[in-house]
Formats: C-alpha cells, structure tokens, sequence
C-alpha cells in the first residue's frame, strides 16, 4: 500500500498541476474548443480534488467571484442570500472578515455559461462525481452504482471519498463496495478472511448477501468460502434477535399508549361504574388541543421552528379535554350512576356529536409536526433504531402511572376516590362528597386521556374519529386488567401491546387482533373479574 | 302484568304498509324506491326485535347482533353471486379473479344451491351465537362486560371481512346481482314482491317475539333481567335461557339480514362496524326497549329521520343522532312508546292505573 503511494506519488503531483492548467483554462477559456478540451481532459483525469467543480459544472452552478470559481448551497437562506464555496484546489465554506459565512445574492456573482455539449463530456463519470456530491442519497446511489467496479483508479477515488463521508448509512454503503472489491481482488487467505470481518464489522444491508454470494463462487479456496458463509450466518442470527428486541419495544410502545388511554377509562369506570364511550374522544380533543397549540404558536405568535409549542401543549391538553369531562359529568352521566348500559349509549351519542364538531372545525385530516427534539432515533447498533418520539411515550406513561399511583393511594382525595369506587352509599355516610369526587375523577380521567391523545400526536395524524381506533382496545385493557385496578391496568395494557406486536409477527396484523380477542375470552372464562379479582366481600355485587 | 292490547296499533300499523304504500305506490303516487326503502325499514325491525328479545327482555347488551346481519346478507349475497357468474358462464366472481384466485373457495361451494344458502344462512349465525353465548354466559360475563367483549368481537369480524384474503369481497363487498330464483331484482313488481314478504315476516317475526315474551320462557327471561341472582337461586337455569334467547335473537338478525340484501342489492362490512352495532341498539333504545311495538317503532323512526336528515342536510346527521341518544337515555327511559304511554296515561280517566313497568 504505502509502495504503492509512494509509487504514485511523483505521478499525482504532475497530474494536480496539468489540473491547475485545466482548470485555470476552463474559467478563461480563449476560445470554445479550449474549454471543451479542458473540461474532457479533467473528465479523463479523475482527480478527486477537481471534483467539486466539476460537479458545480455538472449542476449549473459554476459562478465567478473576483476570479475565482465557486458554487453555491441548493437552497438560499432567508433573505435570498447563498453561502458559497470554494471550487479549486480546495472545496470550503467562504467566509467573511469576522468568521461568518459569506452571504451573497446570486446577482453579485458573475455565472460561467458551460454549453450542454461539454456538460454532457462528464456523463461518463457521473458516478463518481456524486460521490462527492452535497446530498447524502446522491452519495448512497452513487456507492451502489460502483459495487461491481474492481479497477484500482476507481477504488482510490472511492476511497477518497470514504474519507470525506459525513453520512453514517453512505459510509457503511461505501465501506462495504470498498470492501468487497478487496475481498474478491484478495490473494492470500488471510487478507480474504480479514475483509470477511471487516465485512461483517461494517454490517451493512447487502452484507449477507455479499457474504453468501462469496461463498458460493468459491474464489481463492474452500476455507474461505466457509469463513464467509458462517459470518453471513452469524450476521443474520444477529439480526434476528436485533429484529426480536425491535418487536419488544414496539409492543412497549404500543402498550404505553393503551396504558395511557386505558389509565383514565379504568379510574373512571371504577368509580361511576358507567362506561364512558367518549373516552376516546376526549383523546382526541388533547391531539386536536395540540394542533391548536402548534398553529397558535406559529402562526399567531409567528414562532416557527420550536419545539416550545409541544411543551405548552402537554399541559393544555389535560386540562382542556379534563374539563370537556368534568363538563360531561356535570351534563350527562351525573344522572345515570345507576345505569350502566344507559350511559353507555349516551355516552356514545356524545363522543358521536364531538366527532362530528370536530370534523366540522377542522375538516378530516390534520397532522401536528413532531418536535425536532423528539424526531429522529436513537441508533444503538446499525440495525437497531429506537425512535425518540416512542421512547418519550413510554417515559410519559411511566410518569403518568406513577403520578396516578400517587394520586390513588397516598392522598386524600385517592383514598375517597377509593371509598366511592367500593361503596357509593357507605361513603356518603361517611361524609364524603360523593358528586364532588366523581368530577374531580372525570376530571383527571378525561385530563389523561387528553394528554394520550396529545402523545399520539406523535406517532400518527390527527383525525376526527381518531379515538375509536383505541376505544375498543383500551376498554379490552379494563376489562382483562380488571376494573378500577392500577397494576391490572398496567400489566394487562402491556400485555395486549406485546401480545399484539409478538402475534403481528406470526399473522397478519388483522388475525393477531382476533387471536387476542379469543385469548381474552378464553381468559376470562376463568378469571372474569380481571387479573386482579378483589376479594372477600367487595367482590359481591 | 299483563298489558290489555290495543288492536289500534296493529290496525293501523297493516293498514299504513300492507294497504296505504302498496296502493300509493300501484296508483302511481310513490316511487318503487320508496317502496324499496321502506322494506328495507322492515328487514332492520326484525333484527330490532331479536335486539329487543335480548337486551330489553333479559337485560343482555349484545353489541354483535350487526355481525349476525351481515352474516345473513352475505350468505344471500354469495348464492346471488355465485347465479350470475354461472349464467355468464365464468367459474368465479369478478373480483376473486381480479385478487387473482383460480379456484372456488370451498366455503363459496354450498352457495350454489338456494336451499343450502338459506339453511346456511340460519346455521351459521346460530352456531356462532351458541359459541359465542356459550363461552361468555358460562363464565357469568355480564353487564358493561358483555358489551364490551361483544363489541370487541363485531370488531375483530369486521376487520377480518374488510380483508381481501377472506374472499368475500374486502371493503367494496359484494354487490351487482341480478336475479333472485329468476326474477329480475331490477324488475318493479320483484321489489313490491319483497317488499311485501318483509312485511309479512316482520308480522310474523312480531307474533313469534310476542308469544314468547308472554310464555313462561319470557317471564323467565324478565326475570333475570330484573335480578339474575335470584332466578338462579330459583335454580332455574339461567345459562341455558339466555343461550336460548341469544341464538333467537341471532336467528332475528340473520333473517334480516338475509331479506335486506335482495333489496340493497350490495352489502358491504361497513354494516357491521362499531358505528352501525351501536346504531342498531340505538334503534331499541329510542323506540322503548322492553317493548316490541316499540322496538319496530324506533327502528322505522330512526331510518325514516336517517333518509330524511341526510338528504336535507347531510352534515347534521350525526348531531341529530347523538343528540336523540342523550336526550333519550337521559329523559326517555322508555323511549318513544313509554313517551307515548305517558301521555296517553295523562289524559286517560284511568290515570292512577299502574303504568307498565320495564325497569
């Protein structure tokens, strides 16, 4: 390697100088067929530092300032303003007296005209040109485009840019064209067998298959050929159970937001012994709370690009879908403590107006946008990505419980909401207010379950009828979990979330949702008041 | 607490459809959809008394009485399917070959013959209420439970008609027949025809639904709706009752459902979502659950105001809808017959009779 630099050395430094005379010649050109001839002998030359101006010819945006070539970013910043970069002999951001990036419009820039004719010279190494382009897919493209090259000059180039690469996914795309053109190039086994695990080191998509592919054509000998094939099938063994611990979070994910939506049903449902088929909708009113919060924010207040409006939203959302709740209590299930499938129904004729409201208001598709904070994910390894936006909903959910538990068990107001939801008359008796403590529990069932629907947001658009894709599923949670019980709501939210990711990987999605239905009823022939049955007399009716 | 029969209401009830719409119709002044659509009122009344039989009667809120339905329209919809690509001489229905199916599911296979499809029809929504009933009632799940688990079971069965794989059609269903047993369905004088025998089963369903709710089986049944626990401790099987009533009620829906394809002519499971189960109990609950005049009445009532609301003005359906299911639940216990009942009690010289009571 080093032999070879040093060979290649003498040569590269007469190459960079015909490059400055080509380059100089290409910006003043005395005549057309000049241009032409430097732009086809740059082509042919393939030096990775005329590249980027090459590109910039390639793109049209070859400019002149004071002399001196440069291009410009894709996007202008606000003011109609371009950063510029230098072309040759180096590619970097031009700046000013004070260290700031140079902003220039495009009209203080003198543009060099390159007819089509000797753009269309650099087609030939279009390729390679992109390596070194601006945009990271460009360069993945490009990597792809060169898998099959196995000439040095090209292999040089590719490594040159390899040493520029900026973009995680382009570098392992590169590493493995790089790698495996060594690999099949390799002469002695012990070479072959070290680009083998560079190979799986690198760990990119292709990697099995590559890997496989080598050991089946059975270049160099047989001991390499397995070697390659037992790391293609520790690779995908890897893979599998990466694959498996993405399944786990997904269930943790889609468990916390039925624990969210169910916490609040299984209070309230607890304590009034009334169905409330509105629940979902009071879901929905935190996402669309959210909504509101984000255009208030950027279009009202004019503050686009923060994440402050989310901050705002989580708290705004509980209190407004609380007191939708306490509101509903007041209007409508005060009156029906007594009958459950009546309030069931009139329950639902509610969340059936409050849909209808907000179709009316909104129309039938919104989305909020995530907070930069929140999008993007968390790579643990290279085939594993935990997304921060789920992550967050888990730590929401943890919150929330713990903050329930709170609620329930180490305060006043938890004990007598526990009282009401034992023995409404016994607990009138008692001196507790019984109508007061059923609205402040409609309150904070209501209030979490706005403050799911604003989590949601997250993950999924905001629709009008967004809370009857839950509804169902968080009233199985209080039902298998067992009603008015913290920990039956935990485990039993948790469980149907893991239960439906683990089965979604053995059926489709749809035959997962009624294998668990028929493991619920299955379930419950056994234990049909829930994981957590009370016991003694409370559990009469 | 037997109530004294008004024949008024039968009277004028046959005299309204079997007379009135039929003649209106014959002389020209009403269109044969309207015709149409009113058989189909019919068809949705027979499942309203089956949801009577089971929610009013013995107090068990079955939210999958719209699965049943459907089960029953998609065993007509099938047999009439399966007629057409006959005479036209295919092998399988349009859209199985666009799913790029070549052979005929063997479920689709019995459907061919119009005995089998009928029998079917009953069948397979009876077994599937035993199943269902049988598991449920076993472990005593009652109340808000039953509903939910019923509810969830709708859902689970609508997401799996929705699908392409299940081979009846996915979300668009089944629709574009064209004859039943030879007659045309487009024809004017079919569509009276069915109209007619909707009536005549709804008449019939009535009877049937009437003569069990004042048998000792019916009072059995009131029993457990007014305290379960009790009529168990009378060691009457309550298990076995409400299977019983479950699979009648089933059955009720099927028939339905199976007479409201012929006059639809497309079914889809967007009859049996979560929306459209809610609805038909909705239709009991409005017109007074714990009576079968009022079950009719209200399932006839809220399709009619359906129509009505839709066509005038479509965005406020909804609010309309929920609204009566507020106003209902919370000042009409009874619904729309004991609001009748009320008023006639008010203005009667016999007021201080007892009223009837339905809990």
């Amino acid at each position: 390697m080093l032999m070879c630099c040093l060979l290649l050395l003498p040569l590269k430094v007469a190459a960079q100088d015909s490059a400055s005379i080509y380059t100089a010649q290409l910006l003043q050109p005395p005549n057309d067929s000049v241009r032409t001839q430097a732009i086809g002998r740059l082509a042919a030359l393939r030096i990775p530092a005329t590249f980027p101006l090459l590109i910039a010819i390639n793109d049209k945006k070859l400019y002149l300032l004071d002399h001196k070539a440069v291009t410009v970013d894709s996007k202008p910043t606000g003011e109609g303003t371009y950063r510029l970069y230098s072309l040759y002999p180096d590619n970097i951001l031009l700046t000013n007296s004070s260290g700031q990036p140079l902003l220039l419009p495009l009209s203080a820039l003198q543009t060099v005209d390159i007819p089509r004719a000797d753009r269309l010279q650099l087609a030939g190494i279009a390729p390679l040109l992109n390596l070194f382009s601006n945009d990271a897919q460009k360069r993945i493209l490009a990597y792809t485009q060169l898998k099959n090259t196995g000439d040095s000059a090209t292999l040089s180039i590719l490594q040159a840019a390899l040493a520029k690469e900026s973009n995680a996914d382009a570098r392992r795309t590169g590493k493995d064209v790089l790698y495996a053109a060594r690999l099949y190039s390799a002469t002695s086994t012990a070479a072959a067998k070290a680009y083998i695990d560079s190979i799986g080191d690198n760990w990119s998509d292709n990697a099995p298959v590559l890997l496989r592919n080598y050991a089946k054509a059975g270049f160099l000998n047989q001991e390499t050929a397995h070697y390659a094939a037992a790391q293609a099938i520790s690779l995908e063994k890897r893979y599998d159970s990466l694959q498996r611990i993405q399944n786990f979070f997904s269930g943790l994910s889609l468990g916390s937001i039925l624990i969210l939506i169910a916490l609040g049903l299984s209070i309230v449902y607890g304590l009034a012994g009334i169905i409330n088929m509105a629940h979902g909708e009071f879901m929905m009113i935190g996402a669309y709370t959210t909504y509101c919060t984000q255009v208030f924010f950027t279009h009202t207040l004019g503050i686009p690009q923060t994440d402050l409006f989310f901050l705002a939203a989580l708290p705004l959302s509980f209190m407004i879908a609380g007191a939708m709740g306490w509101i509903l209590e007041r209007l409508v299930i005060r009156h029906l403590y007594a009958k459950p499938l009546e309030s069931l129904l009139a329950t639902w004729g509610v969340s059936l107006i409050l849909i209808q409201t907000a179709r009316l208001l909104f129309g039938d598709l919104t989305a909020v946008k995530t907070p930069q904070l929140l999008s993007g994910g968390w790579q643990v390894s290279p085939h594993l990505t935990l997304p921060y936006n789920r992550i967050f909903i888990i730590v929401l959910t943890l919150l929330m419980v713990v903050f329930t538990y709170l609620m329930l068990y180490r305060s006043r107001l938890g004990l007598q909401i526990r009282a009401v939801t034992q023995n409404r008359q016994m607990s009138a008796c008692l001196g507790i207010e019984t109508r007061r403590v059923a609205s402040i529990t409609f309150f904070i069932g209501s209030g979490l379950a706005g403050l799911a629907g604003c989590a949601i947001t997250l993950i999924g658009n905001v629709v009008p009828d967004m809370g009857q894709t839950y509804i169902v599923d968080s009233f199985l949670v209080v039902v298998t979990g067992g009603v008015g019980k913290l920990a039956g709501t935990i485990f039993s939210g948790l469980g149907i979330g893991f239960f439906t990711k683990i089965s979604e990987s053995f059926f489709q999605a749809v035959y997962g949702k009624v294998f668990i239905l028929v493991f619920i009823m299955l379930f419950m022939q056994y234990k049909p008041k829930g994981l957590f049955p009370d016991k003694g007399r409370v559990a009469e009716d | 607490m037997k109530t004294k029969n008004n024949p008024l209401y039968y009277i004028l009830f046959i005299a309204i459809f079997a007379i009135l719409l039929p003649a209106g119709y014959l002389s020209g002044l009403l269109s044969v959809n309207t015709i149409s659509v009113w058989g189909r009122y019919f068809c949705f009344a027979i499942a309203a008394l089956g949801i009577d039989l089971i929610w009013g009667y013995t107090g068990i809120l079955s939210m999958c009485q719209a699965f049943f339905f459907c089960l029953g329209s998609y065993g007509i919809a099938m047999h009439l399917l399966l007629k057409k690509t006959v005479a036209a001489g295919a092998v399988l229905p349009d859209f199985m070959a666009w799913n790029k199916i070549d052979t005929l599911p063997l479920f689709w296979q019995p459907f061919h013959s119009f005995g089998w499809s009928l029998a079917l029809c009953l069948l397979i929504p009876a077994l599937f209420a035993f199943v269902i009933g049988f598991v449920l009632f076993r472990s005593r799940i009652k109340g808000v439970y039953m509903a939910i688990i019923t509810q969830a079971l709708t859902l689970a069965m609508w997401l799996i008609f929705l699908r392409n794989e299940t081979n009846l059609g996915g979300t668009n269903g089944l629709t574009d027949f064209n004859t039943l047993l030879g007659y045309s369905l487009s024809s004017s004088s079919v569509k009276l025809a069915l109209y007619m025998i909707s009536f005549a089963v709804l008449c019939a369903a009535y009877f049937f639904c009437y003569r069990i709710t004042n048998s000792k089986f019916g009072k059995v049944l009131q029993a457990i709706r007014d305290s379960e626990s009790r009529i168990s401790y009378a060691a009457y099987k309550v298990v076995d009752y409400k299977l019983a009533v479950f699979v009648v009620a089933a059955l009720l829906a099927a028939v339905g459902g199976m007479l409201y394809l012929p006059q639809t002519g497309i079914i889809t499971p967007g009859r049996m979502d979560v929306k459209a189960s809610v609805e038909m109990v909705m239709w009991v609950a409005l017109g007074g659950r714990g009576n079968l005049k009022g079950a009719v009445l209200g399932a006839l009532l809220v399709n009619f105001l359906y129509s009505i609301c839709t066509s005038l003005f479509p965005d406020s359906w909804l609010f309309i809808l929920g609204f009566l299911f507020v106003i209902t639940v919370l000042y009409f216990d009874k619904g729309f017959m004991g609001l009748l009942e009320s008023i006639k009690q008010r203005f009667s010289p016999t007021r201080f009779k007892t009223p009837q009571t339905t809990h």
